[in-house]
C-alpha cells in the first residue's frame, strides 16, 4: 500500500491564522508510507506536527527510521527541521538526500547550519539522532523492501528535484516548486540582443526539457504539483518566479495520463475562502473532460496511490 | 618532452584560468540582478577558457544530466540563469587570472581574437553548407578552443615557446613543427590534454586533437575537424588576430573536397565574419 500524507501545503513562508484554517498554513511536508516504510518529502514547518504525531504513534513500536527528500533547500522547505522531535531522541534514523546547487556548501551545512547557537539553542553536533547526508542528482535509486525513488530537475531559481516514488506497481510524484521551461532568449529580430541561433536553439531546449518533465509524470497514480499562482498572475508578473499556474498544472498531468492530481504550495496570501473557490472553478472548468481527479491539498488530506 | 613538463603542464590545466579580456565583463554581468540571459550568453560565448569550463561543470558528475549539454543556450535554459551566472563567476574568479608574464610568447589579443574568429567562421561556413543548426554551437565551440593547448605550453614552458616561435618565424615552419622539435610536444596534444580534463571529448576534442594533423584523422567528427582546419586557414589568409603562426601550412585538397566548398568562399564569410566579430567587441568595449 503506497499512500501519501499532508503536512504542510503553503509555499513561501507560514502563514497562520483565521483564513488559512481549512487548507492549513504549515510550509512543505510530505508523509509518504510504503507498507511499514516511511519516506518524507521535505522538512518546511510541517515537520514540526509530523514529529510529534510520529513520537505519538510510530515511536510505540520503536525508534523512529525514514528516508528524508529535500526537494530544494530554499527556507520554506527546510526550516521545520529544528523542531522535528525525532532528531532528539536516541535511536532515531535519518537519511537526508536532497540537490545542492553549484557552490561550497554541503547538504549538511546548508540545512544543519539552523542548529548552531546564533539560530537555535541546540547545536546541530548535539542530535541525538543518526543522521546521514547525500547529495543527489538526477538519479534512481532503490530504497529496499520493493520502494525506489527516481528524480528529475525541476525549473526553479536554485537546483530543485522531482521525486517519483514506485512501490507496487504504484506511483506518487512530486513536481514542485516548478515553473515550466521557457525560453529565456528574444525572438522578436528587432530585440537588440536577438540572436537567431539562442532564439532557436532556447525554443528547442525549453520543448525537449517540458517533454521530459511530462515523461516524468506519465501515468502517475498520484501528483503532487506546484499550483501558487492562477494563469492570469503567472502571466501578469510571476514569469521566472520558478512557480506554476494552476492551468498548467491541470493541463500537463491530463496529458501525461496522471490519475490524482494534487494542487499544492498555495501561495501564503491564499485564503481559505479563495482556494474553495478556486478548487470549485477548476473542477468545473475540466469537468467531464478527463478522467483524471483533481484536488486541493490541505493538511491531513491522505491520498493512496 | 620530460616528465617534469608533462607534469607541470598537468598541474596548470587543472588550475587553468581564464582571459583576462573578458573576465571583467563576466563579473560585471555576473553581478548585475538585471542581467538577461541573451547578455550572460553572450559573455561566456567570447571566453574561450570559460566556455570550456562551464560545459565542463555542467557535464560533470556534479550534475548527473543525462545527455551532454554541448551549448550554453541550453545550459541557461535547464540550469537556470543562477547557476550557470555561478558557475561563470566561480570560473572566473576563483581561478588565478593569466598574467602578462603567461603570455611572453604570444600576444594575448591577438591570441583572443584569433580564436573567436575561428569559431566564428567555423560556425559560418557550417551554416553555409546547410548543417543543422542544432550543431552550429559545437562548430563555434570547436574552433574557438582549437588553439586552447597554448596557453598551458605558453604559461610553464614560456622559454622554450618564445624559441620555438622565433624557430618558426626563422625557418618558416608552422609553429607546431618548431613545437614538436623544441618542446617534444605540440599545442594540439597539450590542447587535447586539456580536452581530457574538461570532457569535451568528441567532435570539440577531435577538432583540439586533429586540427593539424586533420589528414590522420579516422573519428566520426570529420565534419567539424575538418570545419574548424578551414577556419584556422580563413583566420590566417584574412590576417585576423595571430596567435604565433607565421607560416601555416597549406591546407590539403581533401577539406575543400569533403567540405564541397570553393576558394572564393572565404570572400563570401569575411564580412559576416567581421561583423560578429565587431559585436563581440563592441560587447567587450575593447579596440
Amino acid at each position: 500500500m503506497l499512500s501519501v500524507r499532508i503536512w504542510g501545503d503553503r509555499g513561501s513562508i507560514p502563514c497562520p491564522g483565521p483564513a488559512t484554517v481549512k487548507f492549513g498554513g504549515n510550509t512543505s511536508c510530505l508523509e509518504i508510507r510504503a507498507d511499514d516504510r516511511l519516506v518524507i518529502v521535505d522538512l518546511g514547518t510541517g515537520v514540526k506536527p509530523l514529529g510529534d504525531w510520529l513520537m505519538g504513534n510510530d515511536f510505540k513500536k520503536g525508534p523512529i527510521d525514514a528516508d528524508v527528500f529535500i526537494t530544494h533547500t530554499h527556507w520554506d522547505h527546510i526550516m521545520g527541521f529544528p523542531m522535528f522531535t525525532p532528531i532528539f531522541i536516541p535511536g532515531t534514523k535519518l537519511r537526508i538526500r536532497g540537490p545542492v546547487s553549484y557552490e561550497d556548501e554541503t547538504l549538511e551545512s546548508i540545512i544543519g547550519a539552523q542548529l548552531s547557537y546564533r539560530y537555535w539553542p541546540v547545536r546541530q553536533s548535539e542530535l541525538a539522532a543518526d543522521i546521514t547526508y547525500d547529495q543527489l542528482k538526477e538519479t534512481q535509486l532503490d530504497l529496499g523492501d520493493g520502494l525506489t525513488v527516481r528524480t528529475k530537475y525541476l525549473n526553479h531559481p536554485i537546483l530543485c528535484l522531482g521525486y517519483r516514488f514506485e512501490y507496487q506497481g504504484k506511483s506518487i510524484v512530486t513536481a514542485y516548486d516548478n515553473e515550466p521551461f521557457r525560453n529565456v532568449f528574444p525572438t522578436d529580430p528587432k530585440d537588440p540582443s536577438y540572436d537567431e541561433d539562442a532564439a532557436r536553439e532556447g525554443e528547442l531546449a525549453a520543448r525537449e526539457e517540458n517533454e521530459k518533465i511530462l515523461r516524468f509524470f506519465k501515468d502517475a497514480d498520484v501528483l503532487i504539483h506546484d499550483t501558487q499562482y492562477t494563469k492570469k498572475e503567472y502571466e501578469a508578473g510571476k514569469l521566472g518566479w520558478g512557480h506554476s499556474s494552476y492551468e498548467h498544472a491541470i493541463n500537463s498531468a491530463h496529458k501525461a495520463g496522471v490519475k490524482k492530481l494534487v494542487l499544492f504550495h498555495h501561495d501564503p496570501n491564499r485564503t481559505d475562502e479563495q482556494l474553495e473557490q478556486l478548487e470549485a472553478e477548476y473542477k468545473h472548468r475540466i469537468a467531464g473532460k478527463t478522467e483524471m481527479q483533481v484536488m486541493m491539498a490541505r493538511e491531513g488530506l491522505v491520498i493512496s496511490a | 618532452m620530460s616528465e617534469d613538463a608533462e607534469r607541470k603542464i598537468q598541474a596548470y590545466i587543472k588550475n587553468m584560468p581564464s582571459l583576462p579580456t573578458t573576465v571583467a565583463k563576466v563579473l560585471e554581468v555576473c553581478n548585475n540582478p538585471k542581467t538577461s540571459p541573451a547578455d550572460l550568453n553572450q559573455v561566456i560565448s567570447l571566453d574561450p577558457v570559460l566556455v570550456g569550463r562551464v560545459l565542463k561543470l555542467i557535464n560533470s558528475a556534479y550534475y548527473g544530466l543525462g545527455q551532454q549539454v554541448t551549448s550554453l543556450v541550453r545550459a541557461i535554459i535547464m540550469l537556470g540563469i543562477n547557476t550557470v551566472k555561478n558557475l561563470a563567476l566561480s570560473s572566473a574568479v576563483l581561478r588565478n587570472l593569466t598574467s602578462k608574464k603567461d603570455f611572453q610568447a604570444l600576444d594575448m589579443d591577438g591570441f583572443w581574437r584569433h580564436s573567436l574568429c575561428v569559431g566564428v567562421a567555423a560556425k559560418v561556413l557550417a551554416k553555409k553548407r546547410g548543417v543543422d543548426p542544432k550543431q552550429a554551437e559545437e562548430y563555434f565551440t570547436a574552433g574557438l578552443l582549437h588553439d586552447i593547448g597554448k596557453i598551458p605550453i605558453n604559461a610553464v614552458l614560456s622559454k622554450e615557446y618564445v624559441m620555438a616561435v622565433s624557430i618558426s618565424d626563422r625557418e618558416r615552419i608552422s609553429l607546431h613543427r618548431a613545437e614538436d622539435r623544441i618542446i617534444g610536444m605540440n599545442h594540439a596534444a597539450a590542447g587535447f590534454m586539456i580536452a581530457k580534463a574538461w570532457k569535451l571529448e568528441g567532435a570539440v576534442g577531435d577538432a583540439i586533437a586533429y586540427h593539424h594533423s586533420y589528414m590522420e584523422y579516422t573519428g566520426p567528427h570529420k565534419d567539424v575537424v575538418y570545419s574548424v582546419v578551414l577556419a584556422n586557414r580563413f583566420a590566417s589568409v584574412m590576417e585576423i588576430g595571430f596567435s604565433g603562426n607565421r607560416y601555416p601550412e597549406k591546407i590539403d585538397n581533401a577539406v575543400w573536397e569533403y567540405l564541397g566548398l570553393e576558394r572564393d568562399v572565404f570572400d563570401e564569410i569575411e564580412a559576416v565574419v567581421n561583423q560578429e566579430i565587431e559585436k563581440a567587441k563592441i560587447f567587450l568595449k575593447i579596440d
